[in-house]
């Protein structure tokens, strides 16, 4: 069972606060721990830091056109 | 840690900056044109002068700008990758500069020469282009509205491109083929084609994205793209078959407007449903070029549904002017605002622990000030059409606009190269 470390809704925040809380809050996720960002759209450059520095995500699309990325340790 | 996460399949900042820095300049060339020019470039829409003009504010500021986006919204927003970026900025951005030097000399000049130097140079540059998008484009996973309307938006630059070329070919080497109808063909493709759905695509993202407004409606979103191509499709064929279907097109022109409408009318509701309410010259400068846009369809609308119209040439450089300086210069001006101070954030963001502020990248005050200028030069363009004395001053505004966008965007630059080589030392 994951543990919902953080919720970040990002949605009524402007570029690049988003992507200023995701990696400030990278720091804090443990083992079996993440962390969800909350946007209306797909963080492209967001996933490539991710996918470079260890981390996974899953992506799912809400009925609302919200995009709830889960943010993890990788492997 | 933030500090050395890598960002590696993100373009160099120097692929669309060059670009986004080339682009005033011309605008300013252009500025500088109708002011010298003054009341002589309202005599046609057809004189090497107004060619000249026109083709500076098209390929100089509108394609050079583009492109930037382009390169840069792919790799970022969608996730798709351009060929090789490096070799296809450089190719693409000395072939346009050149090419659109030679060609606006030419139109100056009525010089053959210049027109068969310029055409091969824009054709490699656009190829190019066209390619290592068209790779990223049309090879990758990416879904979503905008890329639909980028994927209708570079077939029809290479439409755009290809009637262009022929009528270089025809001003270059006279070879008597029809003018009228390949004038009015390549610019309905470079400007409904693909500059609009091209802006589309790109207002699909960034408008919900730094204006905080509910996302584009769906069926917008989805239908408008390929709806605007099919018509284009039908109406371009509709003018090539000439009188006997002139009803035809007439009535596709009137449907082409009203999506170029729709297009504006939503936008314009997202702006008001915005979820700050807070108005930033970005906003601004989009709301303006909304409301030129319009402006521009309605003035053309009348040329298509009244037969007899007084001043016919007149309308239909006010049609050109609306949508040249009013919507299209202004809606990239927003869109250079909002996207450079970006690209500099999160090109910093890997060099250094704190980047600044985006806000701090480009002084809103001195963009506020431009946008002023803007609107006078604007405003004293239009006065010129009743007014021709005020032209050369619409020309001095336009040009001096183009100077501070020139100077602001420089300036992010100069900071991302100050920050940067401090970071590294």
């Amino acid at each position: 069972m994951t543990d919902i470390l953080r919720t970040i809704d990002a949605r009524g925040l402007l570029p690049p606060e988003p992507m200023e809380l995701t990696l400030a809050a990278l720091d804090e996720i443990g083992p079996g721990q993440e962390i969800v960002l909350l946007l209306y759209r797909e963080p492209y450059p967001l996933y490539q830091i991710l996918q470079q520095n260890g981390f996974g995500h899953r992506t799912e699309l809400q009925e609302d056109g919200t995009f709830e990325i889960h943010i993890f340790h990788a492997g | 840690m933030v500090a050395a996460m890598s960002f590696d399949q993100a373009p160099p900042i120097s692929v669309p900056l060059r670009f986004f820095l080339t682009a005033p300049l011309f605008g300013c060339a252009a500025g500088l044109l109708v002011a010298l020019l003054g009341g002589d470039l309202l005599a046609s829409r057809w004189s090497g002068p107004a060619l000249a003009a026109t083709h500076l504010l098209t390929l100089g500021f509108m394609l050079q700008a583009m492109v930037g986006a382009t390169l840069q919204v792919l790799p970022v927003a969608i996730g798709a990758n351009v060929w090789r970026p490096r070799a296809t900025a450089t190719i693409t951005h000395v072939g346009l500069t050149a090419g659109t030097l030679l060609l606006v000399g030419g139109f100056l000049f009525e010089l053959p020469l210049l027109f068969r130097i310029a055409a091969p140079l824009l054709v490699a540059a656009l190829t190019v282009f066209i390619l290592a998008v068209g790779r990223g484009l049309f090879g990758g996973p990416a879904r979503g509205n905008t890329v639909t309307a980028l994927r209708a938006a570079v077939p029809a630059l290479a439409i755009t491109g290809t009637i262009g070329a022929a009528l270089a070919v025809a001003f270059g080497w006279g070879n008597g083929w029809p003018l009228m109808l390949l004038t009015d063909l390549h610019a309905a493709w470079g400007l409904i084609g693909w500059g609009l759905l091209l802006l589309a695509g790109v207002s699909f993202l960034v408008v919900p994205m730094f204006q905080l407004t509910p996302p584009y409606r769906d069926w917008i979103g989805r239908r408008l793209p390929l709806g605007l191509a099919a018509l284009l499709l039908a109406w371009s064929l509709a003018a090539a078959a000439g009188e006997p279907a002139a009803a035809l097109r007439d009535a596709l022109s009137v449907l082409l407007g009203f999506a170029a409408i729709v297009f504006a009318a939503e936008t314009l509701r997202l702006q008001r449903l915005r979820r700050r309410k807070h108005v930033d010259a970005t906003f601004l400068f989009w709301r303006t070029a909304m409301l030129a846009l319009i402006a521009a369809v309605g003035l053309a609308l009348v040329l298509v549904l009244a037969g007899e119209v007084p001043n016919r040439g007149l309308v239909e450089i006010a049609v050109g002017l609306a949508m040249l300086a009013g919507f299209y210069v202004s809606v990239i001006t927003g869109m250079c605002y909002k996207i450079v101070p970006f690209v500099t954030w999160l090109h910093l963001q890997q060099r250094m622990a704190r980047p600044p502020n985006m806000n701090q990248i480009v002084a809103e005050v001195s963009v506020v000030r431009q946008l002023r200028v803007h609107w006078a030069a604007l405003a004293a363009l239009a006065a010129g059409l009743l007014f021709p004395p005020s032209l050369m001053l619409g020309g001095l505004l336009f040009a001096v606009s183009c100077a501070w966008l020139e100077i602001n965007l420089a300036g992010a630059a100069r900071l991302y190269g100050r920050l940067s080589r401090a970071a590294a030392a």
